[in-house]
């Protein structure tokens, strides 16, 4: 019976007896009554029942004053839990559901309004709040009821289980009884990658919504019923390839409500059609895989794109296309070094190459010539043919670098062959030539296409083609500073160094240099056009870039000099320079353009770097330049558009730092531009692509199986909007916290009729016992 | 003029034109050639200073012999070097002789290595035909200290000195090799090799063109294979593995897929 004004009551024990001495009194209650039975003996059976009952109930109502037993009194009421109403407001919620224009925004804003009777039933138990996920990367906006009823769905973000993880923190201090989701069910986040389409939820997204510990009741605004699209729907690839090495692009392509037909993907590099992958579609399948394999030809950065035909009646044709950007770098140096007979210079060169990880080397060498004498048939001898037309026809190109060492190709029908070497370098590859009596003019090069490649010319008459003399190679102005014959940073210690080096044992005889060309070390004493005679000289050829270096004894320089104390660092150092150099290493450009992004999307912050070194590769500092950046559009009708140039100026470091905002989509062409201290000018160039920010529509199928998985998982139910047989109340948890309005503890233990019940006990006790006969 | 006079006049012109036409399409290789130091030269290595006592034309024979038989131009004059810096001028060395040898002084020791770490190719050579003669006894021990970390192991029948220009499947010198030749290796490359088959023995020629020392067999065709072995050690010092490089090659253009499908 509780008092009016409360609604709760609670027995409580407010004696601070603790177990042991209830045990205590509980066996001193058993030992009384033991001993009064004992004791009573002798009485009549009722009797002494009679007596031993009175002393223990005595006993007992000592135990229970001692025990302070009192009432607990409550007027209390429960607190309301919290219950999340989230709405999807993504790009893909304003995919049209049928040809009135109907939305699954607008659909959800016509149920909103359905959720008052019930938030107005469970008022007393739930306070609701209202949030949007979409806008922004991860997490949840707060908004209204009324402002979804309104809301627009241009969010470029679809993922749920940021949003949830969001509502738990909104309520971590705060009791959550719920969450309601509205969505399309297409999550680009973290959980709709994991869960596939048609298989259950995996179980770090099961573990997740658990985690909740709350029904998440999940409602979907469309389903795939009378949808058709198909959308490229992932493309998987890396960042960059490696140059003549096979790429892999993985293609995800989704098609719903596409009857049964074969449907083409194609790959295209920039406008050049690669290749084509044939699907056949069936009804029950939604995802279709397709492999593209391919070889960058050439290092640098390329655009492509996988693309499907647009199909009549497409909910949405800007998902039939995903571009990407391919960086094209190199893995190794591929170098083709042909020499004419095996020689010291041949093996220390081949040793210094094959020792380099970076350097993959293919080495033919000329073992045996016409004139060589057989003493064994074919069997006995491990020589091969000169495969003069797959190296120099078939796989020339595959190559960043060809070494001619003391190679003539005359005797090996190679004439028809040199054009081609001509070409490959001015398509861009390396070529240097060594000394030696087989090269230059004494290896018959002169007035060939050889010729037309190297930086020096080559003197065509019957004259001295060879200079026996020993020298030493003498450093030119722009030698003193050049990566290649830099093997010390300050000038003077290099020019010193070189004056050490072990003596070269004659040179060839080459004419001055070309126009353009650049030498870096000249003979002491030859001379060529009235100038000292080039030994060490460098160029360009048409893309490609050359070397001429006249003598077939640098290999002194790393073993020679190791008698007389030095070591191979010269050498080395010498020649792996001149191999970066041949191949255009960027590491050893002296403008580099440098972005954080290579794609992007319109309106979003291009940053860009520019690293400027002088020639002797220190910092650049106050350097003027700029960067004119050229927009082509994706559409081929409209013409590529020159932007006003960007004005930079480097800092300290050599650096400058600008930004722009590309306003539409396509390919941004950047060039930076820079004069080097001589005034002549330098750049370096980088495309950025711009594409539509299509994350919302690679794939638009709605994923009601994830949502009825995220409800069914935490006990939430499950409707669908476009069907009302599955429409469902919400599971919210009722509220477990309460309040207590008034409380009042009534001792029941501290009262006169306790005293006189015990006293009444024992008097009948005492009375009946003296009765009975005994004291 | 005659007749004859005009068929003569006209060869002679005819090959006067023939030579300028050949001499400017390919220059003949001996009038431009670099000089001699351009040339393989190969030396005796005799650390006491001393001259080779026997075999003295070896190392000429065989430099003939392999200027026959392959593209290599070669300086057939013989050359003696001490331990020092003029090592340095030569990369490959030969160590020959038989007997025990006196101990190398560290200083000496020191040069060896630093010869054969920057390149160098030692070939040691025992005129006593033995495995475990004298000399090559003294030979492991000099190099021991060479290579206090290293173990002198055997070539193994596989490796491509065996097949650097010819293939030899049976090495010998002046005699059979009765146990396989030993080396040290410096990372990939063979830097000493020891042969008990007293090659230099077999290669040695007098100015008159007779073999200086019999086979031990008497087989005289098998002086040839012990040529062989010669050229192949010398196209093994100038182009080291490069013959493996031809056996990986299809892998290699296979491995690349060169062609956009």
């Amino acid at each position: 019976m509780i008092p009016d004004g409360y609604n709760s009551g609670d027995l409580l024990w407010l004696g601070d007896w603790g177990p042991v001495w209830i045990v205590v009194l509980t066996l001193i209650g058993v030992l009384v009554i033991g001993v009064s039975a004992y004791d009573l003996r002798g009485l009549k059976p009722l009797r002494r029942f009679t007596l031993v009952t009175l002393r223990a109930l005595v006993y007992l109502c000592a135990v229970v004053m001692l025990l302070e037993p009192a009432l607990d009194l409550k007027n209390i009421s429960r607190v309301k839990n919290h219950v999340a109403v989230v709405v999807d407001t993504s790009e893909s919620m304003s995919l049209k559901l049928d040809e009135d224009g109907t939305t699954r925004m607008s659909r959800v804003h016509e149920v909103l309004p359905d959720l008052a009777p019930y938030i107005e039933q469970h008022k007393d138990d739930h306070i609701f709040h209202f949030f949007s996920y979409g806008e922004q990367a991860e997490g949840i906006l707060q908004s209204s009821r009324e402002e979804l009823e309104s809301s627009s769905s241009d969010g470029k973000f679809s993922d749920l289980g940021s949003a949830l993880k969001a509502v738990d923190a909104r309520f971590v201090e705060e009791e959550l009884g719920g969450v309601i989701v509205y969505s399309d069910g297409i999550d680009s986040g973290a959980m709709g990658n994991r869960t596939r389409r048609g298989e259950a939820l995996d179980s770090t997204s099961k573990s997740f919504v658990e985690s909740l510990g709350v029904p998440i009741n999940t409602v979907a605004a469309a389903s795939q019923e009378g949808l058709r699209d198909v959308a490229i729907a992932r493309v998987m690839r890396d960042d960059f390839a490696f140059v003549h090495n096979k790429v892999s692009v993985d293609v995800e392509v989704q098609v719903i409500g596409v009857p049964e037909q074969p449907l083409t993907v194609t790959l295209a590099r920039g406008t050049e059609e690669l290749q084509t992958r044939q699907i056949q579609l069936t009804k029950d399948q939604t995802l279709y895989k397709v492999r593209f394999e391919f070889v960058p030809r050439q290092i640098g950065q390329e655009i492509y794109s996988v693309k499907v035909p647009v199909l009549e009646n497409e909910a949405l044709i800007t998902n039939n296309q995903s571009m990407f950007l391919l960086r094209v770098i190199r893995d190794k140096i591929r170098a083709l070094q042909v020499v004419g007979r095996p020689s010291w210079d041949e093996r220390f060169m081949r040793r210094l190459l094959k020792r380099d990880p970076n350097i993959d080397l293919i080495s033919f060498f000329i073992l045996r010539t016409g004139e060589s004498l057989s003493n064994a048939s074919r069997n006995e001898l491990s020589l091969i043919p000169f495969p003069t037309s797959d190296l120099f026809d078939k796989e020339l190109g595959s190559f960043d670098l060809v070494i001619f060492q003391n190679f003539n190709f005359g005797p090996y029908n190679m004439r028809q062959y040199l054009p081609k070497i001509e070409e490959f370098v001015k398509k861009g590859g390396g070529f240097v030539m060594i000394g030696g009596d087989l090269s230059f003019a004494s290896g018959g090069y002169a007035r060939t296409a050889i010729e037309e490649a190297l930086p020096v010319g080559l003197p065509a008459g019957r004259g001295k083609l060879i200079d026996t003399s020993r020298f030493r190679p003498e450093l030119t102005k722009a030698g003193l500073r050049h990566p290649i014959t830099q093997l010390a940073f300050d000038p003077a210690t290099n020019t010193q160094l070189w004056a050490t080096l072990p003596e070269q044992r004659g040179t060839n005889i080459v004419g001055k240099a070309l126009p353009g060309a650049t030498v870096l070390a000249t003979h002491p004493k030859l001379r060529a056009g009235g100038k000292p005679m080039p030994v060490i000289t460098i160029g360009s050829h048409g893309e490609g870039r050359v070397m001429a270096m006249t003598t077939d004894s640098t290999w002194r320089w790393g073993f020679e000099s190791l008698g007389d104390g030095g070591t191979p660092r010269e050498y080395q150092l010498f020649w792996h320079n001149a191999m970066r150099w041949l191949i255009k290493d960027p590491e050893l450009k002296l403008v580099k353009l440098e972005l954080a992004e290579d794609t992007t999307h319109p309106d979003a912050r291009v940053e860009i770097g520019v690293r400027v070194s002088n020639s002797d590769y220190s910092p650049a500092q106050n350097r003027p330049g700029e960067v004119v950046i050229t927009h082509t559009p994706h559409t081929p009708t409209e013409q590529p558009l020159t932007l006003e140039p960007l004005p930079i100026q480097t800092n300290s470091a050599g650096v400058a730092q600008i930004e722009f905002v590309p306003e539409r989509t396509g390919v941004y062409e950047l060039v930076a531009r820079v004069n080097d201290e001589q005034g002549d000018p330098l750049e370096d160039r980088q495309l950025v692509l711009v594409v539509p920010d299509l994350r919302e529509f690679q794939t638009i199928i709605p994923r009601d199986d994830l949502l009825e998985a995220i409800a069914t998982q935490t006990d939430g139910a499950f409707s669908n909007i476009q069907d009302a047989s599955k429409a469902r109340s919400p599971r919210l948890l009722e509220p477990r916290t309460v309040k207590v309005n008034r409380r009042k503890v009534i001792q029941l233990w501290d009262s006169a009729l306790a005293f006189l019940l015990i006293m009444m006990l024992l008097g009948a006790e005492w009375t009946l016992r003296r009765r009975w006969g005994r004291l | 003029m005659t007749t004859r006079n005009r068929r003569t006049f006209l060869t002679q012109s005819m090959s006067a034109l023939a030579s300028v036409l050949g001499a400017a399409l390919y220059p003949a290789r001996d009038a431009h050639a670099m000089g001699d130091d351009d040339h393989l030269k190969l030396a005796w290595l005799m650390p006491d200073g001393s001259e080779p006592g026997t075999r003295t034309t070896a190392l000429r024979r065989i430099l003939q012999e392999v200027e026959k038989r392959t593209s290599i131009k070669v300086d057939a004059t013989s050359h003696v070097v001490t331990i020092g810096e003029e090592m340095f001028d030569y990369p490959m060395l030969f160590l020959s002789g038989s007997g025990d040898f006196k101990p190398w002084s560290d200083e000496q020791v020191d040069h060896i290595r630093l010869w054969v770490k920057g390149g160098g190719f030692l070939v040691v050579d025992s005129h006593e035909a033995l495995a475990d003669g004298p000399f090559l006894r003294a030979a492991r021990r000099e190099l021991a200290r060479i290579y206090p970390d290293d173990k002198l192991t055997e070539v193994p029948g596989n490796h491509v000195l065996y097949k650097s220009f010819y293939i030899i499947k049976d090495p010998r010198g002046r005699v059979k090799a009765h146990a396989p030749l030993e080396a040290y290796f410096e990372q990939d490359r063979l830097s000493v090799v020891l042969s008990p088959m007293d090659m230099l023995g077999a290669w040695a020629r007098d100015g008159f063109g007779r073999w200086e020392y019999e086979m031990s067999s008497g087989n005289e065709t098998e002086r040839e294979y012990a040529i062989r072995m010669g050229v192949n050690l010398v196209m093994y010092a100038l182009c080291v593995n490069y013959k493996d490089d031809q056996v990986h090659i299809p892998f290699i253009l296979k491995r690349r897929t060169w062609k956009v499908e």
